[in-house]
């Protein structure tokens, strides 16, 4: 059974390519651990998961506490589906898209409460100001031009696997990509101009 | 080349998935022609700004608030992040 100090161990210690290839290593074990039963598994997905997880979920609802909220009942479904996970590749679309379930849940009662985003970027004041701002015209995006830029230029996902989480097409995912920087661009107005 | 072409090349340049050749000669277009100047500078920035944007920090403490949700649902989860200090005493209960 793999332990974790073993692993940790592994993974300072090898060379590696790249962290892609490191990661996707990484979770094929503890994959494999957590459906053989290992009880330190679910730790293992967590450290290599919890931060992209939390951040999309952050993106998506603009509120930390429900953020936290959703990442961590990712994780419990992660925990009480283990016995049907497979470490076939497909497990952070997977993960990505129970986290988005999860997010659309929210959203809606979200709405039905009408409660305000709370958005605290670390960082210098100016920064920080055009931060809120690109969240903020985000945010009022409609969700299908939304999803794709918080996953493919948030949060770097290749499209094929984006256009996966989002069960579309990848000419749709592109379609709705392209079309929905444009309407970032122009919600951004002046903004946009002042960088460089 | 039709406005629909345009836009398209636009789309690829802005998300800077055009061949290097073709996207001089994307710029070399827009030296002449104000309006593609604009689609172009003003879209590639808006993609730069959002690949640039770090995002929220994932602090210790959303980390730590997440694993406190986990195991209050009877999650085994062993991380390799160190227990924090008041996770270590177990206080006498009261009364």
């Amino acid at each position: 059974m793999l332990t974790r100090a073993s692993f940790c161990a592994m993974r300072s210690s090898l060379p590696m390519p790249n962290d892609a290839l490191r990661d996707s290593l990484a979770e094929k074990r503890w994959l494999n651990a957590l459906i053989e039963g290992d009880p330190t598994a679910l730790g293992g997905i967590y450290d290599l998961y919890s931060e992209r997880i939390f951040r999309y979920a952050y993106r998506m609802l603009g509120n930390r506490s429900d953020a936290e909220d959703a990442t961590a009942e990712t994780f419990l479904r992660v925990m009480r589906r283990s016995s049907e996970l497979r470490a076939d590749g497909a497990f952070r679309t997977w993960l990505f898209r129970i986290t988005r379930n999860l997010c659309i849940d929210k959203l809606r009662q979200a709405k039905l409460m009408d409660l305000p985003p709370d958005m605290q970027y670390s960082g210098s004041e100016d920064r920080s100001a055009l931060r809120v701002t690109v969240q903020q015209a985000l945010s009022e995006l409609p969700t299908e031009y939304r999803e794709p830029i918080i996953l493919c230029d948030l949060e770097e996902m290749p499209a094929r696997e984006a256009a996966e989480v989002l069960r579309i097409s990848l000419a749709a995912l592109k379609s709705r990509l392209y079309r929905g920087r444009r309407a970032l661009r122009d919600k951004l107005g002046s903004a946009v101009e002042r960088t460089s | 080349m039709t406005n629909e072409t345009y836009k398209k090349l636009v789309d690829l340049y802005a998300g800077h998935e055009l061949p290097t050749e073709l996207e001089e000669q994307m710029e070399l277009a827009a030296y002449s022609e104000p309006d593609l100047n604009q689609d172009m500078t003003t879209l590639r920035r808006t993609v730069d700004m959002l690949q640039s944007d770090p995002g929220i920090e994932f602090t210790n403490e959303s980390y730590q608030r997440i694993l406190m949700r986990l195991y209050a649902q009877g999650a085994n989860v062993e991380t390799s992040a160190p227990t924090p200090t008041h996770f270590q005493y177990h206080l006498p209960m009261q009364g």
